[in-house]
């Protein structure tokens, strides 16, 4: 099985441009009946929005039978039914309107925007509610959401889009899913993700096999009452993904959409210096050498700096004529160089091509409801050769068989290919690492002692591994010679194709008109196959004839629940409450192989000579669950609901496993009350608390209170070799967290939505890698320690600030704060650039304090504490060129930020729109180690030096905060508070511009919508500290990673 | 219709639940529990297995396993130069500087791992009743000798020598698990040399010389470790016999000079190596196996290993060790003269812990402190004139004669184990670059260079040692 057959076989003939569309539904059509009832009379009329701009699709049915229409494209429609039947006309964003048929068979509608939403329904756990009736915090996006932006996997939309969601896309991968937190950091050492839901059945495949067009919505649970009843894994929150599906009484709707784009990158990488600087530098480094370590004189430096500058860089671009290019006086002989390499654009894709093309036809008769999607998606990532491939499909089907008995069944099958080169980290194999801080006096092909390319028996250019060793003179690289990584992307191949099927069915049955019992299950199967090639004739593996490494994880998730729900109101009382039971049954299996030692050019693992390695195994998880949820409300006015949940999960010793966890919650609709009733200038007024008790259960470790012995790795020759694992804690079991949320909702003047909430989350029986001494044998023990509090304010603000027949303009305004802090810990705990305390934060850095550099000496200097006699900290503190015995300080910088969010414009003029989406994060740090490798001042053989370096220290006297350069190893550019920069930034992260065409022009070939549009995601990045994304993850620090892209994208949009 | 509503209800719930019962208990994956180790000689053996593959199992270059630390000292020296690659950090003293840093983390760590399971195992095979004593000792020996290794090392690197001031505090001293104790503060270099010699003489009256392969310890290696413990103390009595027992005492049984320049790769056709790590194509180091992957130059590896002038020099032409050459056609005064091609290169090179010349030179030292001249004499000629036909029978005495020993210990044992920094330290002398070095920098006599910082995360971690331990360091 070789990656390029699978590559063809993945690639699909473009589905829509078959012009018999027909064919592509025929066997939905099967699934649809009687699409139109006859009746008495016609009743007919043309239905329009307050600007009169008439509604296609609008559905009409005949209240309490089985008659049902759709308007076509002029707003038209047409229904049999009788005198004094009712009329239910229906559309998304409408208020839902009833008209009784009079005598009159004409009739006429105008729909009112739903602009207050509340009896929009949103999706929670287990069920559905109106925006109303929700007591706790739940944001949510619909598929507007999605037609606005790249959303190439689909959780990357909540960016900016929803207050109290910090998102975060790092690096510039296709493909690769978001880091997500939902109110901020319940964990330290478990898992912060939220639990995915979709469809109603926990999700553990990737999140990037659904493609966009298939979601109806995404609606994020925050608080204790809204996540409880998934509490045993909803600290950190919970996203419910729900997919689209048909609509009853509609005729077939075909949406075909196709958009090709190309992206760069979002933001410049740090400016460096071209090879003549890092020529004269270099020797300025070597001469310090001399003079400040050695200490040589002056003259005798300078000359030893002459002389020893090749041997040292091993390269010379100006070519044999000029054996020593920088003269005694440190000024360069020449500048004419044979060659110059810029890495960045060697390694960096600046071209990378996007497109996407999906289908989707919906539907549904009286009974039945379809949703068929296709979509396809190829996408270049801004490292070359990058790349990420899907094909994912997506079919639901819910039928209503008799009065009491309805079923439905959801497949998704999607399967992706993604061509991940290493991209992140100092490794010397690392593509950035390589375009980020690779000197460019070093060529991409070799060279011989003159600086001429050499070539292959072939004619071809050979990668320049830097590791001849016998040519004296371009021949050995001291930065990772016998590596090349950009020659790798093209003879390695690191490959991982995805398959994910997931199956969702339920059946539904009504006992009685209040009582219904519905059994659901569903079902993932999710497929992860690495393929890892290391080639024979180039690189690091060549001394082994090669290598290659398969790795397939299945995983195999189960969810079965049964549910009985009871729905009762009477008079102004209404009722509602569910009992439900679950089973949960995860499998992990895992199998890895790596052989050696390829046959000619084979590249499939049973082709290998030596086998290397072999492992595997699986790890089982089961939760069994019972819950309860109960709701009352009163005129619609005062709502209360309650919840509880027991858990059984078997990552836990038996006696620790049980894990019990509840919510209450209560809102009160003020302005219904009667002293607010139709105030003109307060329209609404919500008011809403609530309280829950949660679980995570979620740790790295999956089993931590088993103590055993590791076998596998540690074989001794033909025998068994065994060591024991490190120690953890045996009665550890469930973390739980307490979350309160307070929330008012309002309405100003009809046209001013806001949202304002405070959260409070306190997390306790903390999991935590409690830091062991060394000594121990171990570094960590992992137990229930400590407890940790994240609150912050949340504010959205939604208006419609005009709104006529010809213009349009509507806005979204969120921004949310977070607080992290550690109420209890055992011990203050150290870790790199954290201290950990009680009261402190666990994201505030840790580190040295820069004292810029000593005048005389050229030499970085810190802070310390000055001690007095019993080594105790005076207060007092001076600076030293000692690196290791200056104090680490804390530094009242933070890594997360004080703020975040998102402003949303939309605008329509006429048959024009614009949608432009911005966001914005404040107030965090981020330790640049790019940049601080970059100004490493030549100690560091072989990268490249920021420009910066032109401030620093050169003779006794000079007052700088950049110290000598000086090849010899030295402190100067140690971690300390010198790189630790403020990661303010604004991002125009999304913008739509399009025109649709009018209705009377394309009617003429069947269509009913023809958009086209521009697209620009990441267009612009306002920040504080450049040369790096300021996307970074919540880790603090860069990592060599690879730029975000800019994506410009034109697309093209039709129904019919 | 009712009913059937109900035993639809009914079936499905049923499955449900009746499925429940053993549904949280389920098969561990990867891992075996305690008990099946210490019930059996086969679950013994395989600890004792992990614990020898330990020493061996690879990482980063310059923190791989034993062999990075041995290496490490090599290039603190005089006769080794360290190009700018991996290890350039110990050639220029400096990776000894920050207290988090990976040379100080790495020793530590990687040692103190062993120490702990071999406390493991020596308590859960001392209390194991299922496996009778004759089977269990030589297993408890082993990991006894591999325990005393591991307090010797970190002795050697955290603290001045033995004879400097066997009163200075120490690495922590973990004679049981750790998991009974904590953490606990440092101990004294007395306190750790009495439970190393104290372990090494448990091993060798319980071993014998037979064992799985070479890169477990038998009743010779564990004297050979007893050996280089007493030449660190001083007690040449104990240095005498250890090293006599170690290599048989017969040194032409024991040297074999036609294998020198094999390569130094491979353990089975050395029959001078008392002990090494054997490395195989699917069980090695990888890149990281030095000293091979750093000084060999003639296949692809990182080139870093350069020879000292002044050391090639002390070598006469017909001396079967003299293995140098001018590779780069590098001028003289170029660092990059010489280059050793002591060492073959490939992921599946063994690497050397041990060879019996060390051992005749100790038992040749501790003779010369012994007052038996003579027999250092012959036993110093026994090994030179092995290595080259034209060899000088010595005439020298006193100072002159131990020196002669100690240069002979530097041209055999170069590059294996840090022979030069060792015997630099133990005799509390110093270290002076000479010749066409890369970077001057000498060691003083009890240089605090010799030492390294205690790691910064013990310090943070470990409440019983003092926040203000590396002052001074």
């Amino acid at each position: 099985m070789t990656n390029k057959k699978l590559r063809k076989h993945h690639k699909p003939d473009c589905f829509y441009f078959s012009k018999q569309k027909n064919i592509l539904c025929f066997f939905l059509f099967t699934l649809i009946t009687s699409m139109y009832a006859q009746d008495k009379v016609n009743v007919q009329g043309k239905i329009t929005d307050k600007n009169e701009i008439p509604l296609l699709g609008v559905s009409v049915i005949v209240k309490n039978s089985t008659v049902g229409t759709q308007s076509d494209f002029e707003g038209n429609y047409t229904i049999k039914a009788k005198t004094g039947q009712t009329l239910v006309i229906s559309f998304i964003g409408m208020k839902t309107i009833e008209k009784v048929v009079t005598n009159s068979n004409i009739i006429n509608i105008t729909l009112e925007e739903d602009t207050e939403s509340l009896d929009e329904v949103v999706v929670v756990a287990y069920g559905k509610q109106t925006k109303k009736s929700i007591v706790g915090s739940v944001a949510s996006i619909d598929s507007a959401t999605f037609e606005k932006q790249q959303a190439t996997t689909v959780t990357t939309a909540l960016q900016g889009t929803t207050a109290g969601v910090n998102v975060m896309s790092v690096g510039g991968q296709p493909g690769s899913n978001p880091i997500i937190r939902i109110r901020g950091f319940s964990s330290i050492n478990g898992s912060n993700s939220p639990l995915f839901v979709v469809d109603g059945a926990v999700y553990n495949g990737n999140i990037n096999v659904f493609s966009p067009d298939q979601i109806e919505s995404i609606s994020v649970l925050k608080d204790g009452s809204a996540t409880a009843l998934y509490g045993s894994r909803a600290t950190a929150g919970v996203i419910i993904i729900t997919t689209k599906k048909g609509r009853k009484n509609t005729a077939p709707k075909v949406t075909l959409r196709t958009q090709i784009g190309v992206s760069n990158h979002t933001v410049e990488p740090h400016k460096i210096l071209n090879i003549d600087d890092q020529f004269t530098y270099t020797w300025e480094a070597i001469k310090n050498n001399e003079q400040y370590v050695s200490g040589n004189d002056v003259t005798t430096s300078a000359t030893r700096a002459t002389s020893g500058l090749l041997e040292f860089i091993g390269y010379n671009p100006y070519g044999p004529n000029v054996p020593n290019p920088v003269g005694i006086d440190g000024n360069l002989v020449t500048t004419n160089k044979i060659w110059e390499t810029d890495w960045r654009d060697v390694i960096f894709n600046g071209a990378a091509i996007r497109s996407e093309h999906s289908f989707s036809v919906s539907g549904g008769n009286e009974n039945t409801t379809y949703f068929l999607s296709g979509n396809y998606l190829n996408q270049d990532g801004s490292v070359k050769t990058s790349n990420f491939e899907r094909i994912t499909t997506r079919l639901n089907v819910d039928t209503q068989a008799n009065k009491w008995l309805s079923a439905g069944l959801g497949v998704t099958y999607s399967t992706s290919q993604q061509n991940v080169p290493i991209q992140t980290g100092g490794s010397t194999t690392s593509a950035t690492a390589w375009a980020l801080s690779l000197s460019p006096i070093y060529p991409v092909y070799q060279r011989d002692e003159n600086g001429q390319l050499m070539k292959d028996p072939g004619g071809n250019l050979i990668y320049d591994l830097g590791a001849r060793s016998l040519q004296l003179i371009n021949g050995t690289r001291p930065y990772a010679p016998n590596q090349h990584a950009y020659g790798q992307l093209f003879f390695n191949d690191q490959n991982t194709i995805r398959d994910n099927i997931s199956l969702n069915g339920n059946i539904k049955i009504n006992l009685t008109p209040e009582l219904s019992f519905k059994t659901s299950v569903a079902h993932t199967y999710y497929v992860n196959d690495y393929y890892g090639y290391s080639s024979n004739k180039y690189g690091s593996s060549v001394s082994v004839g090669g290598s290659i490494t398969q790795n397939k994880n299945t995983s195999l998730t189960t969810t079965i629940n049964n549910s009985l729900s009871y729905n009762k109101s009477f008079g102004d009382h209404s009722i509602n409450a569910l009992l439900l039971q679950e089973a949960y049954k995860y499998k992990y299996g895992e199998l890895s192989a790596t052989g050696q030692g390829l046959i000619a050019t084979s590249n499939t693992l049973g082709t290998t000579t030596t086998p290397t390695n072999v492992s595997g195994g699986d790890v089982l998880h089961r939760i069994t669950s019972y819950l309860g949820k109960l709701s009352y409300d009163y005129k619609k006015k005062y709502f209360v609901e309650g919840s509880y949940r027991t858990d059984q999960s078997s990552r836990f010793a038996k006696h620790a496993r049980k894990g019990d966890f509840y919510s209450v919650g209560g809102s009160w609709v003020v302005s219904e009350e009667p002293f607010l009733k139709n105030n003109n200038i307060l329209n609404y007024l919500k008011l809403k608390a609530s309280y829950g008790e949660l679980g995570n259960e979620s740790h790295s470790g999956y089993f931590l209170y088993l103590t055993p012995f590791i076998a596998g790795s540690y074989n001794e020759g033909n025998n068994p070799g065994v060591l024991l694992a490190w120690p953890n804690d045996p009665d550890i079991t469930w973390e739980e967290a307490a979350a309160t949320n307070f929330g008012v909702d309002f309405k100003l003047f009809n046209f001013f939505n806001t949202s304002v909430e405070y959260f409070n989350k306190q997390t306790n029986k903390l999991f935590y890698d409690v830091p062991s001494a060394p000594s121990t044998g171990y570094s960590e023990f992992t137990t229930n320690n400590g407890s940790l509090r994240n609150y912050g304010w949340e504010v959205s603000i939604n208006t419609q600030n005009v709104s006529n027949k010809k213009f349009e303009w509507s806005s979204n305004f969120n921004i949310s704060t977070l607080k992290s802090e550690i109420i209890e810990l055992l011990n203050d705990v150290n870790s790199g650039d954290t201290n950990l305390q009680e009261g402190g934060s666990r994201f505030e850095f840790y580190m040295r304090e820069y004292a810029s550099v000593n005048p005389d000496t050229g030499e970085a200097q810190w802070y310390k504490d000055i001690l007095d006699t019993d080594n105790k900290p005076t207060g007092e503190k001076e600076a030293t060129t000692d690196y290791s015995s200056a104090t680490r300080y804390y530094t009242g910088k933070q890594s997360i930020p004080d703020f975040t969010g998102g402003f949303n414009n939309y605008f329509r003029l006429g048959n024009f729109d614009l949608n432009i989406l911005l966001n914005y994060s404040f107030g965090s740090y981020l330790y640049d180690s790019d940049y601080a490798l970059l100004m490493n001042g030549f100690k560091s053989q072989g990268t490249a030096a920021s420009v910066d370096l032109k401030n620093r220290w050169r003779q006794p006297g000079d007052i700088t905060n950049v110290p000598r350069l000086q090849t010899s190893p030295n402190s100067f550019n140690s971690r300390s508070d010198r790189f630790l920069f403020k990661n303010d930034y604004v991002r125009l992260k999304a913008l739509n511009f399009g025109y649709n065409l009018p209705k009377d022009a394309i009617k003429s070939f069947g269509a009913s919508a023809l958009r086209v549009y521009f697209q620009g995601d990441n267009l612009l990045t306002f920040q504080s500290h450049k040369g790096v994304d300021p996307e970074q993850g919540f880790g603090s620090s860069t990592n060599q990673r690879a730029l975000g892209q800019r994506i410009y994208t034109f697309g093209v949009k039709l129904e019919f | 219709m009712k009913n059937i509503k109900i035993v639809l209800i009914v079936l499905v719930t049923f499955n449900i639940t009746s499925c429940e019962k053993d549904f949280l208990e389920e098969p561990q994956s990867t891992g075996l529990p305690p008990t099946v180790i210490f019930k059996s000689v086969e679950g013994m053996e395989a600890h004792v297995s992990g614990m020898v593959r330990w020493l061996r199992i690879g990482g980063s270059v310059d923190a791989a396993s034993l062999n990075s630390i041995y290496y490490a000292r090599s290039v603190k020296g005089n006769d080794i130069i360290n190009r700018q690659t991996f290890f350039q950090y110990d050639y220029d003293h400096i990776y000894r500087n920050d207290p988090t840093w990976r040379r100080t983390t790495f020793t530590w760590s990687r040692l103190y791992i062993l120490i702990d399971e071999a406390n493991v195992f020596i308590e859960g095979a001392e209390n194991s009743n299922s496996v009778p004593d004759v089977s269990k000792n030589p297993l408890i020996a082993q990991a006894k000798a591999m325990r005393a290794l591991a307090y010797f090392e970190l002795a050697l690197e955290y603290q001045h020598t033995y004879a400097y001031d066997p009163s200075l505090p120490a690495p922590p001293l973990y004679t049981e698990p750790s998991v009974n104790t904590g953490p606990i503060g440092m101990s004294t270099i007395q306190e750790i040399y009495d439970f190393i010699i104290e372990d090494l003489t448990f091993a060798v009256n319980n071993l014998t010389e037979d064992r799985i392969s070479k890169s477990y310890v038998n009743v010779n290696v564990a004297n050979g470790i007893l050996a280089r413990v007493y030449q660190t103390m001083n007690n040449w009595t104990g240095a005498e016999e250890a090293a006599n027992k170690a290599y048989g005492g017969v040194p032409s049984n024991a040297l074999f000079p036609g294998e020198y320049n094999n390569g130094f790769d491979d353990i089975t056709e050395s029959n001078e190596w008392m002990w090494g790590a054997i490395q195989t194509e699917d069980q090695n180091q990888g890149w990281a196996g030095a000293p091979h992957v750093i000084s060999d130059h003639r296949v692809l590896s990182y080139y870093g290993t350069f020879i000292n002038n002044d050391f090639v020099d002390l070598f006469t032409d017909t001396d079967v060790r003299k293995l140098f050459r001018n590779h780069y056609n590098a001028a003289e005064t170029s660092y990059r003269h010489w280059v050793t091609d002591k060492f073959d290169f490939a992921f599946d090179a063994d690497i050397p812990y041990m060879r019996t010349p060390e051992m005749i030179l100790i038992e040749a030292e501790a003779k010369y402190h012994n007052g038996d001249t003579a027999g250092a004499h012959n036993l110093l000629y026994a090994l030179q004139s092995n290595r080259d036909v034209n060899a000088i029978k010595s005439s020298n005495t006193g100072q002159a004669l131990l020196d002669e020993i100690l240069v002979e210990r530097r041209k055999e044992l170069y590059a294996e184990f840090g022979v030069e920094w060792f015997d630099a330290k133990r005799y509390r002398k110093g270290i002076t670059r000479t010749g066409n070095h890369r970077v001057f920098l000498d060691l003083e006599p009890d240089d605090v260079k010799f030492i390294l910082k205690i790691p910064q995360d013990e310090i943070d971690a470990n409440e019983f040692i003092d926040p203000n331990v590396n002052l001074g360091r």
